[in-house]
């Protein structure tokens, strides 16, 4: 019996053969991979959590600990029924049932930049670095991912990340495309959209260069072009040519520029979230999404932190007198509990909460017992990651922590799980491959958390 | 139909099989793990991954029959096989889809695969057996094939050979794959075709793989072969496939585009606007290979190829520092200059011991730092081989196994380091080393395979275990036996190296992916190019001269009729995007103004920079001429591998050329734009210099007419009065638009195709 339909198994085999050398048109390798999962949420801000916040100070209270692990904070009980939060975080108790906390993230890196390449990638790193190296082996970040597989065609960018690149010394690996190539990159920025005079250089025509001028420059450009023909037969050259029409477009036309400028929002929204680089950041999400980006990630900190209260990221371990219990609760807690609940009602309110996936987390949680400068160090056994709105429950605790929180007691979750949850929740098959520069085929996350599913 | 089947299968466990030579029902090895790779359970995305899927763990595409069986039948307690009711069984029902499966149904309940599975089990789901035949050959009919409109699909059929001399088809259940997209295959071996091209078919059953190359042509009744004459021993192997496709080679290319492909490609640089002119108009019959010849004595061809080497070996500042990266760029540079032959570059390369600041090859061992990347490394940079899939697992397109990844990392496991004080910029970087380091061979350090737990013995790679009198000093021996002449892989990888930097495309492609399943496209030209490299003494310059002095070489990209669908016949020069340090420099020198990097004198080309960031960088972030380079895909050499550079296009590129990137650059109040703005020559006469600069040829009618009126209309509209009149000259005094003209023409001129990509 001979019969030629293109079944999924088909499908698999040609994804196989990408492997046998030759590079594959990405579209119809994407294509390949359309699976039959709907996709519950369009986009997803994924707000990371840069230098591991504390499971014991925010969403995993654990009260009846002893003094030496419990926190000095107390839990208060939520719009979710049995949850309770940080003491800290009246605002965000209040919108508890929107959210799902998976409280047994775990993995075994202690180190900044291999847990946070893990966090951003869903890949376990090779070692357990302090400068893990960023190198074209690595994973790409979710964006590209996303970018690659399951790219916009709305004209607004896939991926956009800001306002930071994360660094512990050395720049975290896993915040650009990797191998699947510079064209699935972030659109990244660092200017600080906190700034007055905050604009995107993209988006900005160069000093002395005006509209009418680059018009015609282009329109040189365009018959020095026609004189070669390369545009007739090199599919390379038209698809480079393309990019200067987006980029012109960009430069000149509405769109683009109207979802990056924040200066369209009233003057309440922005001080509701916070006139800092991280809520304003927060603000930007919204309007990203809002517009048509897909994948929003932004960075709470460029540093790990805990050096002053009021910057840097929530590695608070106490060194040189620098108290994680006078830093969290002065910092860290209240920003946290302005952005976080304003950026869900602002959501929920533009109803946008039910297709945009939030994601809050850091790379790790911190030590259970308290050390000796009253404060808590690297703990990636057991922590807590937060997810609201696209397609997950409200009001639900996936997996339960030991009495410490010390250690998954049930149902633990890998990196690569969160990650396939992640892109479950997209639309995209978790079990697709992608290839790296070896060719090899890499199968982008672990299992989903169905559970979490709403 | 069913019941007589069942009927059958029970009859089996008693009289045998067809084939008559056990009892024992369908054997496991040679019956049933067909089934399962047919069925794709065992594949990566599936029970074949490392981790297993849904709890059940295969052997990556049946490598491993006796762990398949246990897996199958002794693990989960059993549960998965019921004996007593085999249709019942817990995988059949899983792969029927009868209970829920994350793989779907893989066939279905009256399909053969389910009836040997049910037979199998029936009959004791016994073990791979010892007296089963082996398979020992697989014979493919066609063995290549071209199919020609209007044919659009092709059959073949797959016979295995076995130990005890017999023989059957096994078309229905080998595995089949296709290298690329232009056709699809089913499950009965059927190739159709999606589009006109190459591609290759791989076979697969049990442990044996066969490549078929396939292509699909054009009908093309009226064909007629255009006989162009072959330059060389090249053309000859490349116009011998082209014809039998029935395809014609493109015209040679131009003077104009010649003499810039040859700058480009040989010495990564434009010609200036009198080389080039006076290339056309020269009329010597010679003229292109005496300026092939002229190009490979100019020092920067030193300059150049020394950059594509300076990649591959991790010329880099953090595990080299600053000093090691200069030493050891300068030795491979001067190693190209002085024509060094490769082989006995690679000798001291594999050998390179002691000071690392004194001795620059011993820096190879200094950026590898454990013998699998030693191994891994110089398996693909001289052998051309990617053995990092048998790190974990045999590898799965390939004759390697774990134990040869292992034997092979072992020729490279008695190498230690002295390292000195190591005064690092960052305290807590442990992969960057500062100062001198002695890379020392010690006396002992040998390495086992983590799937067996043995030690295992240095074994050259498709070669011998070591002997005693080579074990005394391996790396020599490596070094040896890697470069010999005998050695058809190193001399057909330096070869295929060299070709690729020139014609865009290996012959084998990926360059460093030599494997059974990945054939060359040209099997003679692939000879044919390692030939001549052995014959001429592994010397570069011989290779590049042959290679450019082809017609093959000189065609233009411009394809015909019959060509345009080809993409790895040679039948057209391939388009490119320039590398990243060969276009910045192309704009320094149509621009006249050098760019800036980080550490380095202002003199400096971007192809001349040693190393991929420097400690400056690293610590205060890319300059200008830095960032440039990073966007347009400077690799980084942390990856022995040239993919690690990259030739793509991406918006953020052209962001940096419409924006502050290039326009900067223009601006610049001295250089030849504003030079040539401010000189005596004519609208037209400054316009054909800058065209004769950037584009090495003189603009047509129509650009002449825009690049005028650029010169001669003002951007800004004619004052409105007088007020406004007065300002215009009192910002601009000479009343110059000439030079903001020119700088439009300027940026036409460098954001034109032909500009950006080689042709």
């Amino acid at each position: 019996m001979r019969h030629s339909i293109l079944d999924r198994r088909t499908l698999l085999r040609v994804g196989g053969a990408g492997m046998l050398g030759l590079t594959m048109p990405k579209l119809l390798r994407a294509a390949e991979n359309a699976s039959s999962i709907k996709p519950r949420a369009k986009s997803v801000i994924f707000l990371f959590q840069w230098g591991g916040p504390s499971q014991l100070d925010t969403f995993d209270m654990k009260p009846n600990a002893p003094d030496t692990v419990r926190s000095p904070y107390r839990p208060i009980s939520s719009s979710a029924d049995g949850i309770q939060v940080c003491e800290h975080l009246p605002e965000m108790a209040k919108r508890m049932h929107h959210v799902s906390l998976i409280r047994t993230m775990t993995h075994t890196m202690n180190n900044h930049a291999s847990a946070g390449y893990y966090a951003l990638s869903g890949h376990e790193p090779p070692t357990d670095d302090q400068r893990l190296r960023d190198s074209m082996d690595l994973y790409p970040a979710y964006g590209s991912v996303v970018d690659h597989l399951a790219p916009n065609d709305n004209d607004m960018p896939t991926f956009v990340s800001y306002p930071h690149v994360i660094r512990d010394g050395s720049v975290v690996p896993a915040q650009h495309a990797s191998f699947l190539g510079k064209s699935h990159d972030p659109l990244l920025f660092l200017e600080d959209p906190n700034d007055p005079n905050f604009r995107l250089p993209e988006l900005t025509l160069p000093r002395g260069l005006s509209i009418d001028r680059l018009h015609r420059r282009r329109e040189m450009q365009q018959l020095v072009d026609q004189q070669a023909r390369m545009l007739e037969y090199s599919e390379s050259v038209r698809g480079f040519d393309a990019y200067y029409e987006r980029a012109i477009s960009m430069l000149t036309s509405d769109r683009v520029r109207k979802a990056f400028d924040l200066s369209a929002e009233n003057e309440a929204v922005r001080d509701r979230y916070g006139r800092t680089s991280y809520g304003q950041s927060c603000l930007m999400a919204r309007r990203l999404v809002e517009s048509g980006v897909k994948f929003v990630t932004v960075y709470f900190s460029n540093s790990i932190g805990g050096q002053q209260i009021g910057s840097g990221g929530w590695d608070t371990h106490g060194f040189n007198d620098t108290r994680m219990y006078k830093f969290v609760d002065q910092y860290h807690l209240p920003i946290t509990d302005q952005t976080l609940p304003t950026l869900l009602d602002d959501l929920e309110e533009r109803g946008l909460l039910d297709e945009t996936l939030v994601l809050w987390m850091g790379e790790f949680g911190r030590t259970p017992d308290i050390n000796k400068n009253a404060s808590r160090d690297h703990w990636p056994r057991c922590y807590t990651a937060l997810m609201a709105g696209g397609g997950v429950k409200g009001g639900y605790v996936y997996g339960a922590s030991d009495d410490h929180a010390r250690l998954p007691a049930e149902k633990p979750v890998k990196p690569e799980d969160l990650a396939a949850t992640l892109f479950h929740l997209l639309g995209i098959d978790p079990a697709t491959e992608i290839y790296d520069r070896n060719n090899r085929p890499l199968i982008i996350g672990g299992d989903p958390l169905h559970d979490v599913f709403a | 139909m069913r019941s007589i089947n069942i009927a059958l299968s029970i009859l089996f466990c008693f009289v045998g099989l067809a084939r008559g030579e056990t009892s024992r029902g369908p054997d496991f090895s040679n019956d049933v793990m067909p089934v399962l790779s047919k069925a794709g359970c065992n594949l990566g995305t599936c029970h074949g991954n490392l981790n297993g899927k849904g709890g059940l763990k295969l052997s990556l595409r049946g490598q491993d029959p006796e762990f398949d069986h246990q897996s199958m039948v002794m693990a989960a307690r059993g549960r998965r096989v019921d004996i007593a009711a085999p249709e019942k069984s817990l995988f059949l029902q899983k792969a029927t889809g009868a209970v829920t499966h994350g793989g779907g149904a893989r066939f279905t309940k009256d399909s053969t695969a389910h009836q040997i599975l049910v037979d199998w089990i029936r009959c004791g789901a016994n073990g791979p057996s010892e007296q089963a035949p082996a398979l020992v050959k697989l014979d493919v009919t066609p063995e290549s094939a071209i199919v020609a409109a209007p044919l659009e699909q092709l059959e073949v059929q797959v016979h295995a050979t076995f130990s005890d001399g017999s023989r059957r088809e096994v078309t229905q259940t080998a595995c089949y794959e296709l290298s690329n997209l232009n056709a699809k295959v089913d499950d009965d071996g059927v190739v159709h075709r999606t589009k006109l091209g190459e591609t290759t078919l791989i076979v697969r059953y049990l442990q044996l793989q066969r490549p078929i190359p396939i292509a699909f042509i054009p009908s093309s009744p009226d064909f007629e072969w255009s006989s162009p004459e072959p330059n060389n021993a090249i053309d000859e192997h490349v116009f011998a496939k082209l014809k039998r496709l029935r395809t014609n080679p493109s015209e040679l290319c131009d003077d104009g585009v010649f003499v810039r492909r040859a700058f480009l490609d040989a010495i990564g640089r434009l010609p200036t606007a009198d080389e080039a002119r006076s290339f056309v108009a020269e009329k010597s019959p010679d003229k292109r290979s005496n300026l092939i010849d002229q190009l490979l004595a100019r020092p920067e061809f030193a300059d150049f190829w020394a950059l594509k080497w300076a990649d591959i070996l991790r010329t880099e500042e953090k595990v080299l520092d600053t000093e090691g990266v200069t030493v050891f760029h300068g030795w491979i540079r001067d190693s190209i200059a002085r024509g060094y032959p490769l082989d006995q570059f690679v000798q001291d390369l594999v050998t390179g011991t002691g000071s690392t600041f004194n001795n620059p090859p011993a820096n190879y061992y200094r950026a590898n730092r454990n013998p699998s990347m030693r191994g891994e490394t110089t398996a693909r940079l001289f052998l051309g081989i990617r053995m990092e899939c048998a790190k974990c697992h045999n590898h799965p397109f390939d004759r390697w196994t774990q134990q040869d990844y292992y034997q092979w990392s072992n020729l490279f496991s008695q190498i230690d380091y002295e390292i000195g004080e190591n005064k690092r910029q960052d305290n807590l970087d442990k992969n960057e080393f500062v100062g001198d380091q002695k890379v020392l061979v010690a006396k002992k350090g040998e390495v086992k395979n983590p799937g067996t737990g043995d030690t295992v013995l240095p074994k050259f790679l498709g070669g011998d275990v070591l002997n005693e009198a080579q074990r005394s000093d391996r790396l020599r021996s490596t070094a040896q036996w890697l470069t010999s002449k005998d050695n058809e892989l190193f001399a057909a990888s330096q070869a295929n190296f060299i070709w690729y930097q020139l014609m865009g495309l290996g012959v084998v492609d990926p360059i460093d992916d030599f494997r059974l399943t990945n054939p060359p496209s040209n099997v003679p030209l692939m000879e044919c190019l390692s030939d001549h490299l052995r014959e001429n003494e592994f010397d570069v310059r011989s290779l590049v001269r042959f290679i450019m002095n082809s017609r093959t070489y000189q065609l233009s990209a411009e394809p015909n009729e019959s060509n345009r669908h080809d993409a790895v016949g040679y039948s057209h020069a391939i388009v490119r995007r320039l590398p990243a340090e060969v276009l910045l420099d192309m704009q320094s020198d149509v621009l006249d103004a050098p760019a800036e990097f980080l550490g380095y004198p202002h003199s400096i080309r971007a192809v001349q920079l040693p190393g991929a960031t420097s400690k400056l960088m690293r610590r205060k972030g890319p300059r200008g001429g830095d960032r440039f380079l990073k966007t347009f895909g400077k690799p980084n050499r942390i990856l022995a591998c040239d993919c690690e550079r990259s030739n793509e296009t991406t918006l953020k590129q052209v962001f940096v050329l419409i924006g502050e990137g290039l326009n900067d650059r223009l601006d610049i109040s001295d250089n030849r734009i504003a030079r040539l703005a401010r000189s005596t020559l004519s609208d037209e006469e400054l316009i054909d210099e800058l065209y004769w600069t950037a584009l090495s040829r003189h603009p047509n009618e129509d650009e002449l007419g825009i690049a005028l009126r650029f010169l001669r209309e003002p951007i800004v509209k004619r004052a409105a009065g007088l007020g406004e009149l007065f300002q215009s000259i009192v910002a601009n005094p000479s009343g110059n638009d000439r030079v903001e003209g020119l700088r439009d023409v300027a940026w036409a001129l460098m954001n034109a195709k032909e500009f950006l990509f080689r042709r």
